[in-house]
């Protein structure tokens, strides 16, 4: 035990010795935590449309008057020379609009007219969207034209959205995010630490020494929790204000599946770090492995079910995906115990697997030939 | 005089870039970051960044326990993107499901649904919608709606059951419609829209590292002072370093090109030579990136680290991945300084829309002009400090 | 006391196995150890054994089998086969009783000295106390407790190789294993590292030592020579001294690179080596051979000639030579159309040359001249500005004062300059990822070689530094010694005019040392100006002069003869019975630099003549109950000269302690 604190402060020592270091640990992710939690949104605002009225009616004006009241789009006229599509190509607009000669005469004789939504599909997510939205602002228009007056729609839809009412992309990206932060920074830390020892040939000094192989990485996993802990504080503090987020239950199971998920972290930087000898190796390894997996295998942006059933099942050894549930879960769902129970106890195991591959690697400390 | 003088830049030269060719050939690291990362990001991203909205659970309390609340189920289950995962007793029950996160959606329906349909009034049915994912939940209740407005309208022109409401009231044609063309990616793959935005992300994000370790490792080896003390100009030093760097960063093109190509089936429907040409420019400005954080740094360790601060800001604000539409306002117009921003667009645009250089010139110049300033700046730091 | 117990032990049966009990007597036994890695073995059946309180020395050129060793007997590494064991245990389970110092010091650089020694006690399982007070106790005896609080990292070479012996210190083990603990460490650093390490042996603790520098062999009790992973000769230095049964005859003459082609082939003489001014002659008889000297040498007018002892160096060239043979020194193919510059003008001048670096002021007013065919030696302590000033001489720095003409020109940094220097910089020359072939394709295209003799120069390398068929291996797969020569060869193929060297002698052999030597003279006799860095003083002794620098100042400049006569004082060695005690008694009441030790030997320098000095320090000694049996006057030595000008110039306040 004498062993395990004194290296774990040892360790700490040398953490905050290194400035550059330091700051990564814990300036970058709070302001890589920013960027991913407001950048990285799929709710598209203010798109550029294009409009060519060949009506020219009160009512057209109407629909296109629709249009720019939606938060969604930025209208623009297109002039008649142009054709519709050569908008699309010039990148100029996302959707380009086109109301049909007779828009009003049709409209007044209660015969169907079409207006035209040409959509550039190129991101399938935003053609989606304008898919929707295009139903929506028809159905408004007519109302405001009072032209649906006589009809009510026989079932009424009365939707309510749950959770996230305001349905802020943020919130949902960033208690992601949060995850994903926590999944790359402190295993590089721990990893960095680990091949350091060996690339400076430190390790030799430690080998002379009696320390066991536990006793090694316990010490640098506590410290790394340490800071670990450190960071998800910083992390917490400042996503919350900067997401508005709030607990939405007990948040006993957050706690508990963070101290689960932040050693299965730092187990992960001890396990690359004594697999990859080399300071520049190990953190390409931990930077490819860790971030790109926690990023695209953890529902952290899109549905897990999305994923093919192929490569589904590695999203089961992502750490961040079960911590990502508790997070959402805390902060938005608030399902509690019942809801996330799963989660500390995946983490725990996956973290200890990380460690026992790292303990089977060290456990005779000496050197390999 | 003259002649042997030149004789010998060539040589040096030639000595200069067949050195770094060999050690480019020794470094397994290097050939493996070559070929490794493209791969897995190009696969990892085609296939998981998938953001449609499918098969989500689906609860429901049926109240009404008729045909008619049958058949909303049934118009829910076949519209192929809700799958209705079971029943509940009551709200509470559906609600703790919801809790619980084994629902996407849940559903409820009234027990007088039957009635007050046959009695031609308005029913209300409610729909709770998991908004966690916003996206998710935006698109799930666009859908709820559009089911619920179909079934509405073959309620009320066509079924038996709205007789009586027919009667009252004659049936009017809804007067105005939206016609929704998608253009170039009609099957609104989301692969399609990731891989060339990727295309550029791992241009400047390769591009970059690998530019970063190959420049400060002979800084970290020292053996940069010993080519100093050969008679070799420090532009031909420069020069030896990126050009074979440049060459095979280029295969990354054609390699992620060809995973889209067989793999994904995207198409390249504009001209392949101004597309691998703006690549190359991509490229370009990814060495710069990566020999301006070598000056900064003195080991291969920092410069990957250093790569942390420049390279997530660089592929996240750049649309590659989201629309820049869907950043706040203020962050937009500086994506415009982001060559990955001008290479997306160019990319897609060359490779669905069929567009050229007569559309694309602006972000063509935009691209070039950065790449410019990028490279000159860089190289000027690194001769400075050689 | 113990002191004792190791000369009766050295004189007693050389079977230690036979003792008892054994593991207090012989804590360090290894026998036929064997290790291999992949198709290479490193060590070939190596069989030694060191007896308690002895300092035993392992001596050999990087890639012996030394480091391997040491790894086994640390407990960090499994030998393939055969036997080591550490106090009667094997080194694994023997670890807490063993210090272990590697030959790059396992400190943590960006810990403090105080929390390094804390770390290495914690996971020594050391109480509280115990680590304050021994940390204190070893930091007071090192002469470090000022700097409790600095980063390992910002130590100097010689206070990282005191803390990190401190360390391995901190459990008192009673074996400590140094494996090459001095490399790249300036003389006087190494001088008080020894000071420190005699006292611990003197007090019982077991001393396994590597190194490659000789005059360090002269201080262990017992030494054995390896080579390519096995032993050739194992006793105390004034054994294999004398092992040779020949004698040295110091020899001065006019024209010594004559001269020493005329000695080589002359009768009655076994080696001839040229010490910068002067030759050492090997003969088996003296008077036969004082003869033949004077006799083949009468043309070229001998100005002095001494009977010496053989020094160590001799006896491991001699050893050397049988194992391998001489290394063949086939003649320098050159091609060169243009004459070289004339020979004695200046080919690198500085004057009052000064180098600022923020606030510390590295290089303070040197000036400096070499000339065409002469070599300079540049010596002085890490740290002292010698590194800077090369760089600046040669155009990597830019100097913050003064002026530097290189081969007649003032614009360092043109092309046409460079073509005509060559530089070999102390560890980086070669690019390891690429083959010796390939490193040479590479130097020979960068500077311009000409097609056509390409094939013959890259051949001479090879040739030169016994790489021939193995071109083909990558260079970092070399050990750093035959790395120094290929690196040598690659910075001449271009004939350069003006050659700078920074220690371009680590961690080659003494045989290979030997040929680089020759080469280097050969250029010299050409015409070219060598400027030349090293830590070994015997090998300084080979300059036509010398400059040495102290904190950036340049103190001292002259041929190694004018520098030994111009140290003030007389040198005196005392053979005694106590040597360690007669130390501690003189250290006691003179200053601290005057008395070394070396193994049985003590060096004092006094100010008074001779004979009333001896009588002096008899009496001294004599006092406190210690018998001098022999003492003599000794010329001094370089590293005499090296450390008393440091003392010097620390003493008139040029040098500030290190803080």
């Amino acid at each position: 035990m004498r062993r395990i604190i004194a290296q774990a402060r040892k360790e700490l020592t040398q953490v905050f010795r290194d400035r550059l270091t330091l700051a990564l640990a814990l300036l970058l992710p709070l302001v890589l935590l920013a960027l991913l939690g407001k950048a990285i949104s799929l709710s598209v605002t203010n798109i550029p449309v294009v409009v060519q009225d060949l009506d020219r009616t009160p009512s057209s004006r109407r629909y296109i008057e629709t249009l720019q009241a939606s938060l969604t789009f930025r209208v623009a006229p297109l002039p008649l020379s142009t054709q519709p599509p050569e908008a699309l190509e010039r990148n100029e607009a996302y959707v380009a609009i086109v109301i049909p000669p007779q828009f009003e005469r049709s409209l007044q004789r209660d015969r169907e007219t079409e207006v035209q939504w040409l959509v550039d599909a190129t991101d399938a997510n935003t053609a989606n969207i304008m898919r929707a939205t295009s139903v929506a602002l028809t159905q408004d228009f007519l109302t405001r034209m009072n032209l649906m007056a006589g009809v009510q729609p026989a079932i009424r839809a009365e939707i309510r959205f749950w959770y996230n009412p305001g349905r802020e992309s943020e919130k949902h990206i960033g208690t992601g995010a949060f995850a994903v932060m926590l999944a790359l920074f402190p295993p590089l830390l721990a990893a960095l630490a680990t091949s350091r020892e060996d690339e400076q040939k430190t390790i030799l000094q430690v080998y002379v020494s009696s320390i066991s192989a536990q006793e090694y990485l316990l010490g640098k996993a506590l410290a790394f929790m340490c800071v670990a802990i450190a960071e998800w504080v910083l992390l917490l503090a400042s996503a919350i204000p900067l997401f508005g987020l709030r607990f939405a239950g007990t948040p006993a199971p957050l706690f508990l599946s963070t101290m689960a998920y932040l050693f299965c972290s730092v187990s992960f930087g001890l396990l690359v770090g004594t697999l990859i000898r080399n300071q520049a190796a190990a953190i390409q390894a931990t930077q490819t492995v860790a971030f790109l997996l926690s990023f695209l295998l953890s529902g952290f942006i899109f549905p897990i079910a999305n994923i093919p059933t192929s490569v589904r099942w590695i999203s089961h050894l992502v750490p961040a995906r079960y911590y990502i549930e508790v997070t959402r879960d805390a902060f938005l769902r608030g399902g509690g115990w019942a809801a996330v129970w799963h989660v500390p106890v995946m983490l725990a195991l996956l973290g200890s697997l990380f460690f026992l591959i790292a303990w089977l690697r060290m456990r005779r400390m000496q050197m390999d030939v | 005089m003259r002649k042997t003088l030149q004789d010998f830049t060539n040589q040096r030269l030639w000595a200069l870039f067949m050195k770094e060719l060999q050690q480019i050939r020794r470094n397994r690291r290097l050939v493996i970051s070559l070929i490794v990362p493209p791969t897995l990001l190009v696969f990892l991203f085609g296939f998981a960044l998938n953001p449609q909205v499918r098969n989500l659970r689906l609860g429901v309390v049926d109240d009404s326990h008729t045909p008619e609340s049958r058949e909303l189920v049934s118009a829910f289950f076949e519209s192929g993107v809700f799958q209705v995962e079971s029943y509940y007793t009551s709200s509470d029950a559906l609600s703790r499901a919801l809790d619980a996160g084994d629902l996407d959606a849940g559903l409820i329906v009234p027990s007088n649904f039957a009635k007050r349909l046959a009695r031609g009034e308005a029913v209300d049915v409610q729909l709770f919608v998991d908004a966690v994912d916003s996206n998710k939940a935006t698109i799930a209740g666009g859908y709820a709606s559009r089911i619920i407005a179909a079934l509405s309208d073959r309620l009320t022109q066509a079924s038996p059951l709205t007789v009586s409401i027919k009667r009252a009231q004659p049936p009017r044609a809804r007067s105005a419609v939206p016609r929704v063309a998608l253009f170039y990616n009609p099957g609104l793959r989301s692969d399609w829209f990731i891989i060339p935005g990727m295309l550029g992300v791992l241009l400047i994000l390769n591009g970059s590292l690998v530019a970063a370790a190959t420049m400060v490792r002979e800084k970290e080896a020292g053996t940069v002072e010993q080519l100093l003390m050969t008679p070799a100009e420090s532009l031909e030093i420069i020069t030896a370093k990126i050009a074979p760097l440049f060459l095979l960063l280029s295969l990354d093109i054609w390699l992620v090109l060809s995973i889209g190509y067989f793999v994904f089936g995207i198409p390249v429907r504009g001209s392949l030579l101004l597309l691998f040409a703006t690549g190359l420019l991509c490229t370009l400005a990814g060495i710069g990136i990566g020999t301006l954080i070598a000056t900064f740094t003195k080991t291969q360790q920092q410069a990957q680290l250093m790569g942390f601060f420049v390279n997530p800001p660089l592929s996240l604000l750049s649309g590659a991945m989201t629309p820049v539409e869907a950043m706040p306002q203020w962050l937009r117009p500086l994506t415009n300084l982001n060559p990955v921003r001008h290479f997306a667009i160019i990319a897609r645009s060359i490779m669905f829309k069929g567009v050229g250089f007569e559309t694309l010139y602006p972000h063509i110049f935009a691209l070039l002009g950065i790449t410019l300033v990028l490279i000159s700046f860089s190289v000027w730091r690194f001769r400075k400090q050689l | 006391m113990s002191a004792d117990a190791v000369t009766e032990g050295t004189a007693a049966s050389t079977d230690v196995f036979l003792q008892k009990p054994l593991e207090d007597a012989v804590p360090i036994r290894v026998r036929d150890l064997r290790k291999s890695y992949g198709a290479l073995e490193a060590v070939k059946g190596v069989s030694f054994a060191v007896r308690k309180g002895e300092i035993f020395g392992l001596i050999g050129p990087d890639g012996a089998g030394k480091s391997s060793i040491f790894q086994i007997l640390g407990g960090v590494m499994q030998p393939s086969d055969g036997e080591a064991s550490i106090l009667g245990r094997t080194p694994r389970d023997a670890r807490s009783m063993i210090g272990y110092l590697t030959q790059t010091f396992s400190l943590y650089q960006d810990l403090s000295v105080a929390e390094n020694l804390r770390y290495v006690g914690e996971l020594r399982l050391l109480s509280k106390e115990e680590i304050r007070e021994r940390s204190a106790h070893y930091l007071r005896m090192f002469d470090m407790d000022r700097f409790a609080d600095r980063l390992a990292g910002r130590l100097s070479g010689g206070m990282k190789q005191k803390l990190a012996l401190a360390c391995a210190l901190i459990a008192e083990p009673k074996v400590l294993l140094l494996d090459e603990p001095t490399t790249g460490v300036d003389p006087v650093s190494r001088r008080e590292f020894w000071d420190a390490l005699i006292p611990l042996a003197a007090r019982g603790m077991t001393i396994l030592v590597a190194t490659p520098y000789l005059d360090e062999a002269e201080r262990c009790h017992r030494i054995a020579l390896i080579h390519e992973g096995r032993i050739h000769a194992t006793g105390t230095p004034a054994e294999l001294r004398h092992s040779l049964g020949l004698e040295r005859l110091e020899v001065r003459a006019n024209d010594l690179a004559r001269a020493e082609e005329l000695l080589r082939k002359a009768r009655g003489i076994e080696d001839v080596q040229r010490f910068g001014d002067r030759l050492d002659v090997l003969v088996r008889d003296v008077a036969q051979g004082e003869r033949s000297v004077r006799e083949t040498l009468k043309d070229l007018n001998v100005t002095e000639l001494h009977l010496r002892e053989p020094t160590l160096e001799n006896a491991f060239v001699a050893t050397l030579r049988e194992l391998e043979g001489d290394v063949s020194l086939s003649p320098f193919p050159r091609a060169r159309q243009t004459g070289m510059p004339k020979r004695n003008t200046t080919a690198i001048s500085a004057r009052s040359l000064s180098k600022r670096f923020g606030d510390f002021q590295a290089v303070k007013g040197v000036d400096l001249e070499v000339r065409y065919g002469e070599i300079y030696g540049l010596l002085g302590a890490n740290g002292a500005g010698k590194t800077t000033t090369i760089k600046m001489l040669c155009g990597l720095l830019e100097p913050s004062g003064g002026t530097v003409t290189l081969a007649g020109e003032r614009d360092l940094r043109s092309s046409s300059v460079r073509q005509r220097i060559g530089y070999m910089s102390q560890k980086f020359s070669l690019y390891d990822d690429l083959t010796i072939e390939e490193n040479l394709d590479f130097f020979a295209g960068v500077y311009g070689v000409p097609r056509r003799e390409r094939e013959e120069k890259k051949r001479w390398v090879l040739s030169f530094s016994g790489l021939e068929g193995r071109e083909r291996q990558l260079t970092g797969s070399l050990p750093g010694g035959w790395k120094q020569r290929v690196a040598f060869g690659a910075s001449i193929m271009h004939e350069p005019e003006v050659l700078f060297l920074d220690e371009p002698t680590s961690g080659v052999d003494p045989l290979a040392r030997r040929a680089l030597w020759r080469m280097i003279n050969d250029l010299a006799d050409y015409g070219v100006a060598i400027l030349v860095t090293t830590h070994y003083l015997e090998e300084a002794e080979q300059c036509n002069r010398l400059g040495l620098m102290v904190a950036g100042y340049m103190v001292a400049q002259g041929s190694p003869s004018d520098l030994k006569t111009a140290q003030r004082g007389t040198l005196i060695e005392l053979i005694t019975d106590e040597p360690q005690l007669a130390m501690k008694i003189l250290r006691d009441e003179m200053e601290r630099w005057r008395v070394s030790l070396f193994g049985d030997r003590l060096h004092v320098v006094v100010d008074e003549d001779e004979d009333t000095a001896i009588k002096k320090l008899a009496d001294r000694l004599k006092r406190n109950g210690i018998d001098v049996v022999r003492a003599y006057r000794e010329p001094f030595s370089l590293e005499d000269v090296f450390i008393q000008t440091v003392e010097r110039a620390r003493r008139e306040g040029k040098v500030a302690p290190e803080d």
